[in-house]
C-alpha cells in the first residue's frame, strides 16, 4: 500500500519523463542526418549518440528529473495538511521513507534503461548499429548515477519544506557538488557523478560500490531527518 | 498588500537563485587562475589560455551560470490561484477585495520584476569585480547579455506560469516546463527551423554569433535583435495573458 501512495505521488512526473525521455531518445536516432550535420559533423553514429545522449541532451534532463523525482515526502505533506493522516498509518517513518525511496529510485532505473533498449532497438531503422552491450552499460552508469541524484533530492526534501524550496535547494547542491568534484586534490577522493554517468570517470567495482554506499546512505539520512521531525 | 503577499510566495525563491547567481559569478571572477589552471573544473580544455572576455563568456553568458538561470527561472514561475488550491488557500485570497486578474496581474509583475533583478545581476557583478582583479570586462556587453537574459526568460516564465494555472499537481508544472525547454531545443535543430534560430538558449547565449574585435582583446556579440526580442515579449505577454484569463474562469 505504502508503494502504490508512492507511485501515485509520483507518476505524473514519471510518465511525463519518461514520454519525453523516449520520444528524445528516439528523435535523435531518427533525425540523426539533421543533428549530427549540426551537432557534430565529423562524428560517427557512436559518437554522436554519446555526444548527444549519455554526455549532451539527454543526461541533462535526465539528471533534473531524477533529481525532482526525489521531492515530496512528509515535510510537503504537512503543507498540504495531510501528513497526519499519513503519520496514523501503522507503519514507522523509516517504512514510509523506505518505500518511497525504493519507488523513486525503481523509476530513475527505468528512465535509466529507455534509451539503453531504444537505441539498439531503433538505429537499424536509420540503417546503423548501436551495440546492445555498449546501451546497457551507459544503462547501468546511469541508473546507479541517476539513484544517487535522486537521493540529493530526496534529502533537501526532508530538509526543506517550503514550497520549492527544496528543489532550488537540490539544484543548488548539485551544481555546487559538480564544482566541488573537480577541484584538484578533491577528485582523487570524490567520484564526479557527471563523469562517471558520461562513462568518462571511473567505472570499477569499487566505483559502483562507492555510488551505491552514498546513495543508501543519503536515503538513510533523509529517514533519520524524517524521524526527528516534528509533523 | 497584494504585492507583499507576492514577495512573501517567492521571496525563498528569487534570493535562493540570486544567491546561487552572485555566488557563481564571484568564484568565476575572483579565481579565474585557478580555475584556469584546473581546466577539468567547469570548462573545455581548449579555453585554458582563453582572454579574458571568452573566459566570461564561456562560463557565465553562454555557460553554467546561463543554464542554472533558465532552470531556476522556470521555478520563479510558478504561481496563480491553482498552486494555492491545494494548499486550501485560494479561498481566503479569493475573499479579498480585488479581482482576480489584480491577484495575477500582482504575482506576474513581480516575478517579471524578480526576473530583470536576476537578468542584471551577472551585468553589476561581473564588470565591477573584474576591475578588482584588474582586468577589463565591457558593461556594454554584459547589459546586452541582460537585456537577451530578460527576454528570454520571460518566454521560460511565462511558459512556466501558464502551465502552474492549467495543470494540476505541485510539480506537474516545472517539469513540464523543463521537458519543453529541452524539447524545444532539440526541435529547433531540425533543418528546416535550423535558419529562424528558434532555441532560446542559443539567443541567450548569442551561440556562434560572437565576433572578435580587431585586436582581438574582446569576444563581442552582435547587434541585438530588436524585432525577436520584440516577438519574444509578446509571446510571453500573449501566455501570461491566457494564464491570467483561464484563471478568471476557474472555478475554485
Amino acid at each position: 500500500m505504502l508503494f502504490y501512495k508512492a507511485w501515485l505521488e509520483s507518476r505524473t512526473r514519471f510518465l511525463l519523463s519518461a514520454i519525453t525521455m523516449a520520444a528524445l531518445a528516439s528523435l535523435f536516432v531518427l533525425m540523426n542526418k539533421d543533428v549530427r550535420a549540426d551537432a557534430a559533423p565529423h562524428a560517427t553514429y557512436s559518437q554522436y549518440l554519446w555526444l548527444t545522449i549519455y554526455k549532451g541532451y539527454l543526461r541533462d534532463i535526465f539528471v533534473v528529473v531524477a533529481l525532482l523525482f526525489g521531492m515530496g515526502g512528509l515535510a510537503r505533506e504537512r503543507a498540504y495538511g495531510t501528513s497526519g493522516f499519513t503519520l496514523t498509518l501503522p507503519v514507522s517513518r523509516w517504512r514510509l521513507t523506505g518505500a518511497r525511496a525504493a519507488v523513486g529510485v525503481a523509476e530513475s532505473t527505468i528512465m535509466a534503461f529507455l534509451p539503453a533498449i531504444l537505441l539498439p532497438l531503433l538505429s537499424p531503422l536509420v540503417n546503423e548499429v548501436y551495440p546492445w552491450p555498449q546501451a546497457l552499460h551507459f544503462g547501468l552508469l546511469w541508473s546507479l548515477g541517476g539513484s544517487f541524484v535522486f537521493t540529493m533530492g530526496f534529502v533537501a526534501s526532508a530538509l526543506f519544506s517550503g514550497e520549492y524550496s527544496a528543489p532550488i535547494a537540490a539544484v543548488a547542491l548539485l551544481f555546487a557538488y559538480s564544482i566541488v568534484a573537480d577541484l584538484p586534490r578533491v577528485e582523487q577522493y570524490m567520484i564526479d557523478i557527471h563523469d562517471f554517468m558520461r562513462g568518462t570517470g571511473p567505472q570499477g567495482p569499487l566505483a559502483l560500490a562507492a555510488v551505491i554506499a552514498t546513495s543508501t546512505m543519503l536515503i538513510a539520512i533523509s529517514g533519520f531527518i524524517t524521524r526527528r521531525k516534528d509533523f | 498588500m497584494l504585492w507583499y503577499k507576492a514577495w512573501r510566495e517567492s521571496q525563498a525563491r528569487f534570493l535562493i537563485t540570486a544567491l546561487i547567481l552572485i555566488a557563481f559569478c564571484v568564484f568565476v571572477v575572483l579565481f579565474k587562475p585557478f580555475i584556469q589552471a584546473n581546466v577539468s573544473l567547469l570548462m573545455p580544455l581548449h579555453l585554458r589560455k582563453a582572454a579574458y572576455s571568452e573566459y566570461i563568456y564561456n562560463l557565465v553568458y553562454s555557460g553554467q551560470a546561463k543554464g542554472v538561470f533558465a532552470l531556476l527561472v522556470i521555478f520563479l514561475g510558478i504561481g496563480g490561484l491553482q498552486r494555492e488550491r491545494s494548499h486550501n488557500t485560494a479561498v481566503f485570497t479569493l475573499a479579498l477585495p480585488v479581482s482576480r486578474l489584480r491577484v495575477i496581474g500582482t504575482q506576474i509583475a513581480l516575478g517579471a520584476l524578480e526576473l530583470a533583478a536576476l537578468a542584471l545581476l551577472p551585468a553589476v557583478l561581473v564588470p565591477n569585480l573584474s576591475s578588482l582583479t584588474h582586468q577589463v570586462f565591457p558593461l556594454s556587453e554584459a547589459l546586452h547579455f541582460s537585456v537577451l537574459w530578460l527576454t528570454c526568460g520571460l518566454v521560460i516564465y511565462s511558459f512556466s506560469f501558464f502551465l502552474a494555472v492549467v495543470t494540476p499537481g505541485e510539480y506537474t508544472a516545472p517539469i513540464a516546463c523543463y521537458l519543453l525547454l529541452m524539447i524545444h531545443t532539440v526541435a529547433a535543430q531540425w533543418h528546416p527551423l535550423r535558419p529562424y534560430r528558434l532555441n532560446l538558449m542559443w539567443r541567450m547565449g548569442e551561440f556562434r554569433t560572437m565576433q572578435w574585435d580587431q585586436s582581438h582583446t574582446f569576444l563581442l556579440p552582435p547587434p541585438l535583435s530588436w524585432s525577436a526580442l520584440s516577438l519574444m515579449a509578446l509571446i510571453s505577454i500573449a501566455l501570461l495573458a491566457t494564464a491570467a484569463l483561464v484563471t478568471d474562469e476557474q472555478d475554485f
